[in-house]
């Protein structure tokens, strides 16, 4: 359900007319609901920028979401290819 | 870029998540964004001014925490200081596992993350203050009719360019 409802923030915050980005571990909802801008991840809820105390995971799907917000010319729904516990091929 | 995401048999997922909230919770749930509105950045990241929204119940501790007791739901929202001393950061919801976050409040609220963006001058700068929800929402009315557009307009007013959201 928080997916729904950062999708509806999302929403009214776009339309405020600042470019938004979010991060989706529920793609369903988030393809639902409409967004402009959205990253799947296939992490465990509560982990959306990876294992706490593990910066470099963080790090990384923290400037995939900014290279979204940077290139995107129209409404994407991407899939990031991070997979949980095998972070050391893309580390 | 990345690659799209597989669309096929979202939307059957998502109806069917609809009637099991509608059927569980009592919520009105027919709420979605009606168009996808898509603003264009202005302005290089560099040269922008960022803000962090999540809904995963981050509060500090002297703020008063998310309601979480009934289907009712809460569509508050939190000002959380970029400078904030970490530690102050509190997760209240019951509906995602929070034991992370309560480890590292960076896993949900990536405060620590895009301060390393605009020392790397990656990101123009820091909103002064990021936002706490709580996402739990069975009808999501008041989230969508009065906080998204509060939330919205408060960020503006702190001059803020670009948002990122991130869920619980």
């Amino acid at each position: 359900m928080c997916h729904r409802s950062v999708g509806l923030v999302q929403g009214a915050i776009e339309r405020a007319g600042m470019p938004t980005v979010s991060l989706s571990l529920r793609p369903e909802i988030t393809y639902g609901v409409r967004v402009s801008r959205a990253a799947y991840a296939r992490f465990p809820m509560g982990n959306p920028f990876g294992e706490p105390n593990h910066p470099e995971q963080g790090r990384l799907v923290f400037g995939a979401l900014l290279d979204l917000l940077e290139e995107a010319t129209g409404p994407e729904f991407v899939e990031l290819p991070y997979r949980w516990r095998r972070w050391e091929k893309w580390l | 870029m990345f690659n799209s995401v597989d669309t096929d048999g979202l939307q059957e997922k998502f109806d069917a998540w609809i009637g099991f909230v509608e059927a569980n919770h009592h919520g009105k749930n027919d709420r979605i964004n009606q168009e996808i509105a898509f603003e264009p950045l202005k302005n290089p990241l560099s040269e922008s001014t960022m803000a962090l929204v999540t809904t995963a119940g981050a509060h500090l501790d002297d703020q008063t925490p998310f309601h979480v007791e009934t289907v009712a739901g809460d569509a508050g929202y939190r000002q959380i200081p970029h400078d904030v001393d970490q530690s102050r950061i509190r997760f209240t919801h019951t509906h995602y596992d929070t034991s992370s976050a309560e480890v590292d409040s960076n896993v949900v609220l990536p405060i620590d993350r895009l301060s390393e963006a605009v020392a790397e001058g990656r990101v123009g700068a820091a909103s002064p203050f990021h936002v706490g929800m709580m996402g739990f929402n069975p009808d999501p009315s008041e989230l969508q009719d009065v906080s998204g557009p509060a939330v919205a307009a408060m960020l503006a007013e702190a001059g803020v360019d670009v948002v990122l959201l991130v869920p619980g």
